[in-house]
């Protein structure tokens, strides 16, 4: 007999505007036990989550702690009996310290007013938990993303928490600081804690959990030990049938000639980049998280402010000094932040989809609304964009989110496009189709820029991978010579492997 | 700070000092300006000269940091100006009366109190954008102000003006007191809330904060400084004017913004709104000295205001290249 769970939902449902998210679905953490769960976005992890940390009220089924029912749960009681929750998107406060941020919520006090000296102990000793060695006093917005990721799960350890959950803690986080995170939820895990753990990287969950719960379209789909499951299994639990081979097969383009070419690229982090972008080419950058691979990005884009010893675009002298111009030269980026930077989130699926093509026609036209239907009805069709098109992008899943970032640039035929991370928090089903959509671009003879934090991805896409450290490229790696350890052992400096750019 | 603490476990002193980094420059222009009025007026430099100044600074320093503490919440107030009247008001119907120079006081304070904390329950729990309730009651708040007094009248205790507005510095030590005030709210876990409940309400309230109590005890304490604000106003002319408080409202916003408090929650600090009141306060003395004419003091600030809100931009840009 297992001993009694500390945290379980039992057949929990949970709708928004009549959308069945969550139906009847049960799910007990149990002391020392890594609890895996796992599904497509849009599958309803995340409502999951939020009720178990009370986050969101379940409209039918009821949440226990230690076997007892709690109706109307807050955070705050959450809190209290020990739930804490490492958000997939970060809350912190930038302009507080590290310590306040870890403290917040939880502060310790005399006398009323906030104990700063039990406060800094306590937020030091959650920092040396997960590593993190800044002074307790910087404030949290002068930290790259991946500390501050790290920032969020020491604000959950300083709850010493009987219930840690995490909603994919290592999107944005280097292969060293996963190293140090995976050691500490195995501790966690020897010394009782019930821990779920959310990731969309299976070898990640196959290697730390010992149970697994799978999640599609809101049901439960399997839960049970993950001893003597396969990774494929698991995926097809997800999706519902076999993916099959997730990446496309590699197929060289015939067209491979140079179409941007800059030497001596400085810009924010940058220092002295050469590289040349090749039609009909993937090419990878890769690196540890925050090395300078979105400014290369911007700075090609020209939206970052870039100087450069020799710049030519589509045959033109001059790196593009406004968006507009990038546009113009047939440069399109998609951004890693799709919510903030790629989307406007509260406006139709249809408009947004429109927005590239309205920047481009005269300024005063008139709007003909049948064409744009039609068009943004097509692009819906190609990219299989769930949905009504008058939705607001808000509505969709991450997934079909980052579709419509991806789609509104075709009908503007970009020849190089940009890509930040496009599949960060995205289902894997969704990501099998943007590989196939990126080789398809390249054998069309357009170049693309796929800047990834997911090595996979680039051994298994790209032509070239030029690897980022401290805003330089330090080696570029040809398609024969890939390969994860030869693309993490430059992101390091391990090892001076260097090959003609 | 105890002798076995570690210095990597300093907290407190270092994390305000990284809070007010970037204040450094107005702190200069505010330093100018002050050195500019001190040889313009040497009298300053005297105990009644620090006397002076600091009755003129007072009521927008006040008003300054309750707008600030709006601002930080990730709201605004219109009603500022209004509640100053407010307080000037009870003020002066209420303290020759049998209620004396305590009792109004306490009233004028439950007035600040009340009417804030309504406002915030009123944005907080019915999710109503801060800018529109504030207008509705500034509306609200200027015509109770009107009914209490409807022109200017009433008294202040001779005493009390005296002690608040004679030639002794005691505007100075509440300038001072008001300071240590803020400090303290800051020092509560509520106070700092305050700052996560500004950038980001939905993640602090996930993380457990107490994002609507914090909000609502904003707008209180907000409320409170706006209408002691108005006791002092009325003490310094030793009667009251259910108007007196209109320009308050949108000087409070320019100090605030001068001392760099953003306009989108939980960015700024304290110190900053404090010099930025400050600065306005020595800019129109130095122009009057100067014998600017009135017109000339509002273009000035318009710009001076701009300009503050632009440097610090500038200078951004000029780094990242």
């Amino acid at each position: 007999m297992t001993p009694a769970p500390t945290l379980a939902a039992r057949g929990v449902s949970k709708s928004f505007f009549g959308n069945a998210v969550l139906r009847e679905v049960s799910i007990a953490l149990q002391p020392g036990r890594i609890h895996a769960l796992l599904g497509e976005n849009g599958a309803g992890k995340s409502t999951l989550i939020n009720i178990l940390s009370g986050a969101l009220l379940p409209d039918a089924g009821a949440v226990e702690i230690d076997g007892r029912v709690f109706r109307g749960l807050n955070p705050r009681d959450a809190h209290r009996a020990g739930i804490a929750v490492v958000q997939q998107e970060l809350g912190l406060t930038t302009q507080l310290s590290i310590a306040e941020n870890i403290g917040i919520g939880a502060l310790p006090r005399r006398y009323g007013l906030i104990d700063y000296r039990g406060l800094a102990r306590r937020a030091r000793a959650a920092m040396d938990l997960v590593g993190l060695n800044e002074d307790l006093a910087t404030p949290v917005g002068d930290l790259p993303l991946g500390r501050r990721q790290m920032v969020e799960i020491a604000r959950a350890l300083f709850r010493e928490p009987r219930v840690l959950i995490l909603d994919e803690p290592t999107s944005s986080l280097s292969a060293h600081e996963v190293e140090t995170l995976t050691a500490l939820l195995d501790r966690l895990r020897a010394k009782g804690t019930a821990i779920l753990y959310i990731s969309h990287r299976l070898n990640e969950v196959m290697r730390l959990c010992q149970h697994v719960t799978v999640l599609k379209d809101g049901v439960v789909t399997a839960d049970r030990p993950i001893e003597g499951v396969e990774a494929a299994d698991l995926v097809r639990l997800m999706v519902g049938r076999d993916t099959g081979h997730l990446f496309p097969a590699w197929t060289p383009s015939a067209d491979r000639d140079p179409i941007i070419q800059v030497s001596g690229l400085s810009s924010g982090v940058l220092r002295d980049i050469d590289m040349s972008i090749r039609r009909g080419e993937v090419l990878g950058i890769g690196g540890l998280v925050g090395q300078g691979q979105e400014d290369l990005l911007l700075s090609l884009y020209g939206a970052l402010p870039a100087s450069a010893r020799t710049a030519e675009f589509n045959r033109q002298r001059n790196l593009p000094a406004s968006v507009r111009r990038a546009n113009a030269l047939g440069l399109a980026y998609v951004p890693a932040d799709r919510k903030r930077e790629g989307l406007h989130l509260i406006h139709a699926i249809g408009w947004n989809l429109m927005l590239p093509s309205l920047a481009r026609a005269f300024s005063l036209s008139l709007r003909d609304r049948s064409k744009e239907r039609v068009l943004a009805t097509a692009l819906a069709d190609r990219f299989a964009i769930k949905g009504d098109l008058t939705r607001q992008v808000r509505a969709l899943s991450g997934g079909n989110q980052q579709k419509v970032a991806l789609a509104k640039w075709t009908p503007a035929e970009p020849q190089v496009w940009l890509l930040n991370d496009p599949t960060r928090g995205v289902d894997v089903e969704t990501k099998r189709e943007i590989y196939a959509l990126l080789r398809r671009l390249a054998s069309e003879g357009k170049a693309i820029v796929l800047s990834s934090s997911d090595t996979p991805e680039l051994v298994h896409l790209c032509d070239r991978v030029a690897v980022m450290r401290e805003g330089r490229i330090v080696a570029t790696i040809e398609r024969e010579a890939l390969s994860e350890g030869a693309i993490v052992a430059a992101a390091m400096g391990a090892d001076p492997l260097r090959t003609a750019a | 700070m105890n002798a076995i603490e570690s210095a990597s476990l300093r907290l407190y002193w270092p994390a305000q000092r990284q809070r007010n980094r970037g204040a450094g420059g107005l702190l200069i222009v505010v330093a100018a300006f002050l050195a500019l009025y001190a040889y313009l007026f040497p009298g300053l430099l005297s105990v009644g000269g620090v006397a002076k100044f600091a009755q003129s600074w007072l009521p927008l320093a006040m008003v300054s940091m309750a707008q600030a503490i709006l601002m930080l919440a990730g709201g605004v107030s219109l009603a500022i100006g209004a509640m100053v009247s407010l307080g000037a008001v009870i003020a002066a119907t209420t303290m020759a009366g049998p209620l004396g120079v305590a009792g109004g006081a306490a009233l004028v304070m439950i007035a600040g109190l009340g009417v804030g904390a309504a406002c915030g329950v009123i944005v907080v729990r019915l999710g109503l954008p801060a800018i529109v309730v504030t207008l509705a009651a500034s509306f609200i708040v200027g015509g109770a102000a009107l009914l209490i007094l409807p022109r200017p009248g009433g008294t202040i205790p001779a005493w009390l003006s005296d002690l608040l507005a004679g030639d002794k510095p005691v505007a100075a030590w509440l300038v001072i007191a008001v300071v240590v005030f803020w400090k303290l709210y800051l020092a509560t876990p509520l106070g700092l809330s305050l700052y996560a409940a500004g950038e980001n309400p939905d993640a602090a309230y996930r993380a457990g904060v107490p994002v609507d109590a914090a909000r609502i005890l904003a707008y209180a304490v907000s409320g409170l400084l706006a209408t002691c604000a108005g006791l002092f106003v009325a003490a310094k002319t030793g009667s009251g004017d259910p108007v007196i408080g209109e320009a308050f409202t949108l000087n409070s916003i320019a100090a605030a913004v001068l001392g760099g408090v953003g306009f989108l929650g939980g960015k700024g600090a304290m110190r900053g709104a404090l010099a930025g009141s400050l600065l306005l306060s020595v800019m129109i003395n130095v122009m009057y000295f100067l014998g600017f004419p009135p017109v000339a003091h509002y273009i000035a600030q318009g710009l001076i205001i701009i300009g503050a809100v632009a440097l610090p931009e500038f200078s951004a840009r000029r780094r990242a290249l």
